[in-house]
């Protein structure tokens, strides 16, 4: 339980600055957002490695909080074991299919 | 002389299929509290409402009610400091907690769960052959956690119990927190084992409900974050608790 | 019901939390479409750019500035003893997330209506 509760506090705390990153970058000034302009900024290694770093936090942080609040519930604890396993699946696969996104914007 | 209005919960289980609110009349003198006005009902209008109280001065803890939606010691509470706008008082059991009668709710979950903890003291193998010493900083750091009268006000308040009767509860964790801080004990290791399970000290969302809700002034959240503290560095603290038993018999000096 | 302050709170937590993450999902499905190349990519970003869903992210704004503000509220009842003042810090939190909210939404909404 400690496990999870450090791993949601500390992706909480990289959230902090990945989202207000993402947010700024992507959303002020606002302007309208295409392939071009995305490209533009992954293009560069490094915005891609943080891109793949925040997706990992992110999932982290999403996957333990539906944890808590599905074993918060009285008839769903017992079910503990299997919610770790299935959460931990949909982590992996959303991380490979949001990876293979953040990838896919290379220039043609 | 004014009047208020006393609306009480009721809920007779032979006849009841859910709960309703009954009124009553009462006169409002200074210094009666609301256990006293719950006596007057039951002496002088109606002899079936039905409810827990012993001391009446704060002290047993049988008397925790919820007034106005929010638990308190109905021995403790003058009458008039809660009569609301419409110039009533409503009075319900403990909310969460299975209703036995009226406003006698089963606490069989709260102490399942004070029990769990292993409430008592764990001392060491070797007693010292005078009494333990404690350092003023070491009773400070107790928080008066040893002040609650279990009187189940923080239990019933807390949300996280409301959804899952496995969580160990405020009331227990105050405790634990109580042994595991006291240099006398000697499993401090044991005890936080258990409370990182998974209903243990990380299920608290921090809401705040039971120190609001705590009749003594006592603090469970700050009880809880320290606890989870001690947790995460378990091993460090199991020996510093070891070390410390070479001297419990040892006179504290202070500066 | 236990209705305090800190129960408001803790059910603005949970429901902007939950609505996040099904907005998480949402989002990389949505980009997810680059994966089909870029034109697929633009059509599917022109339809979620429409006015309504500018609107939408105000709201979005508002849910992720408040889940953001509420554990930095966690993390400061964690690391400093401040029990005493948590009435202080909910309203706090609520109200640096509704002018943050006001502040970020302005050019969202100005934009919206260029
Ligand atoms: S009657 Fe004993 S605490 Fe109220």
């Amino acid at each position: 339980m400690m496990r999870i509760f450090l791993l949601q506090r500390f992706s909480a705390i990289a959230l902090l600055v990945f989202l207000t990153l993402h947010m700024i970058v992507l959303h002020y000034p606002p302007f309208h957002i295409d392939f071009d302009n995305v490209l533009e900024r992954l293009e560069n290694p490094v915005w891609k490695a943080i891109d793949i770093a925040f997706l990992f936090v992110v999932l982290v942080h999403a996957l333990t909080g539906v944890y808590m609040v599905i074993t918060d519930l009285d008839r769903l604890a017992r079910y503990r074991g299997l919610i770790t396993w299935i959460s931990v699946a949909v982590g992996a696969a959303a991380f490979v299919y949001g990876t293979q996104t953040i990838l896919a914007f290379q220039a043609p | 002389m004014t009047n208020v209005t006393i609306r009480v919960q009721r809920f007779n289980p032979d006849v009841d299929q859910k709960p309703h609110l009954d009124e009553f009349q009462i006169e409002l003198t200074q210094g009666k509290t609301i256990l006293d006005a719950l006596h007057e009902i039951k002496e002088e209008q109606d002899g079936s409402v039905t409810f827990r109280r012993s001391c009446r001065h704060a002290i047993c803890g049988s008397c925790a009610m919820n007034v106005n939606g929010v638990n308190m010691l109905v021995c403790d509470a003058p009458l008039k400091d809660f009569v609301d706008r419409r110039g009533r008082v409503t009075i319900r059991p403990l909310p969460y907690l299975p209703i036995i009668k009226d406003l006698v709710v089963d606490r069989t979950s709260f102490w399942e769960q004070y029990q769990r903890v292993k409430p008592w003291l764990l001392p060491p193998d070797d007693v010292p052959e005078k009494e333990f010493r404690m350092s003023p900083d070491e009773v400070k750091a107790l928080q008066d956690a040893e002040h609650c009268i279990m009187c189940g006000a923080c239990y019933s308040a807390c949300q996280v119990v409301a959804m899952s009767k496995k969580y160990i509860g405020p009331h227990a964790l105050l405790k634990a927190f109580l042994r595991v801080l006291d240099p006398r004990d000697s499993a401090p290791g044991e005890r936080l084992t258990d409370l990182d399970q998974g209903d243990g000290v990380f299920r608290c969302h921090t809401i705040f409900n039971c120190i609001d809700a705590c009749p003594k002034h006592l603090n469970p959240t700050q009880a809880i974050e320290t606890l989870r503290k001690l947790v995460m560095k378990r091993q460090a603290f199991e020996a510093a608790r070891a070390q410390r038993q070479q001297s419990l018999d040892q006179p504290i000096s202070v500066e | 019901m236990y209705k305090t302050t800190g129960f408001v709170s803790f059910f603005l937590r949970r429901l902007t939390g939950l609505a996040l993450v099904v907005y998480l999902f949402l989002h990389m499905w949505v980009i997810g479409s680059a994966n089909a190349g870029e034109e697929a990519f633009n059509d599917r970003l022109d339809f979620f750019q429409s006015d309504f869903f500018k609107l939408m992210e105000i709201a979005l704004l508002a849910a992720v500035v408040y889940h953001a503000f509420d554990g930095i509220r966690l993390l400061i009842v964690h690391y400093f003893d401040v029990t005493d003042q948590r009435k202080s810090m909910f309203y706090a939190v609520f109200v640096v997330s509704a002018i943050l909210t006001v502040v970020g939404g302005l050019p969202i909404f100005l934009y919206m209506l260029e």
